[in-house]
């Protein structure tokens, strides 16, 4: 199973990274920006992806945007603040598989990742 | 802007708080208006705000504060980088849960980090800035919400 985490925040990635690793997930990439995660998917096709929406640069939408054009069927978990129903159905319509808004819990990041992995 | 507003930015600070693992409690002071000498901690985060309103959100704290959520977060060792990190975080979760009430065009900026009292803050000549106070394993920290009336419209 192999994971990317993108997030502007180091201590958010290290957080999901290590709440993940509780569910014996450890091959996992980070990426800080959506330039550098479309690079690092389009190599290595990740099984799952967080991806944070306000990012410096690329966007976390226009990131989810590029990595559909690349796998329809890729998995995209958005983990963001911004807590409200329109971004979040935007996302779904995008492509995205889930939405979880911060601040999140260990179980509600691993029951979220758990649904998007048995799906 | 007005104190109703400010309600979404208390709920969304107390959110934050609550979600750190601790068994001791977060205490939310009452909110109130400061137009001068805000009261500056070592670490700002600073969110600036445009679409629907217009002005900045910011949280400051002192690094001992900080210290101790990373610590709660399993970050070892805390460094003055991971401490700017966080504060930068912070101040964007507590931004980006406000568009439960003010919606999609309540658009926040990356967030920006100040060790400088403040000095680079946008703060709109216009309006109101609000203090919250936050009283969390005995340091205090501050929520500032300086926005324009627009986010009424």
């Amino acid at each position: 199973m192999k994971l990317l985490i993108v997030d502007d925040s180091s201590v958010v990635r290290r957080a999901i990274e290590r709440d993940l690793e509780s569910v014996g997930i450890t091959d996992v990439d980070q990426a800080a920006t959506g330039e550098d995660a479309v690079s690092l998917y389009s190599t290595k096709l990740h099984d799952v992806v967080t991806l944070d929406i306000t990012m410096p640069g690329m966007d976390g939408l226009t990131c989810l945007d590029k990595i559909m054009e690349i796998n329809p069927s890729a998995r995209v978990l958005i983990i963001s603040a911004l807590r409200d129903k329109a971004t979040a159905v935007d996302a779904i319509k995008r492509g995205a598989s889930g939405f979880l808004c911060k601040p999140i819990s260990p179980s509600d990041l691993r029951e979220a990742f758990q649904l998007l992995v048995e799906d | 802007m007005n104190d109703q507003d400010i309600e979404v930015f208390i709920t969304s600070f107390r959110r934050y708080f609550e979600s750190i693992k601790t068994d001791l409690k977060v205490v939310i002071e009452p909110p109130y208006i400061k137009d001068q000498e805000m009261p500056f901690l070592e670490y700002t985060g600073i969110i600036k705000i445009d679409g629907k309103a217009h002005g900045a959100v910011c949280f400051t704290a002192n690094g001992q504060m900080l210290g101790n959520i990373l610590d709660r977060l399993n970050e070892a060792p805390v460094n003055q980088v991971l401490i700017c990190d966080l504060v930068g975080e912070i101040a964007n979760t507590v931004s980006g849960n406000a568009r439960e009430k003010f919606g999609p065009e309540f658009l926040i900026s990356v967030p920006i980090v100040s060790t400088d009292n403040g000095g680079s803050i946008p703060f709109p000549a216009d309006c109101r800035n609000y203090v919250i106070p936050i009283i969390w394993q005995s340091e205090r920290a501050y929520l500032f919400v300086c926005l324009s009336d627009s986010v009424l419209a």
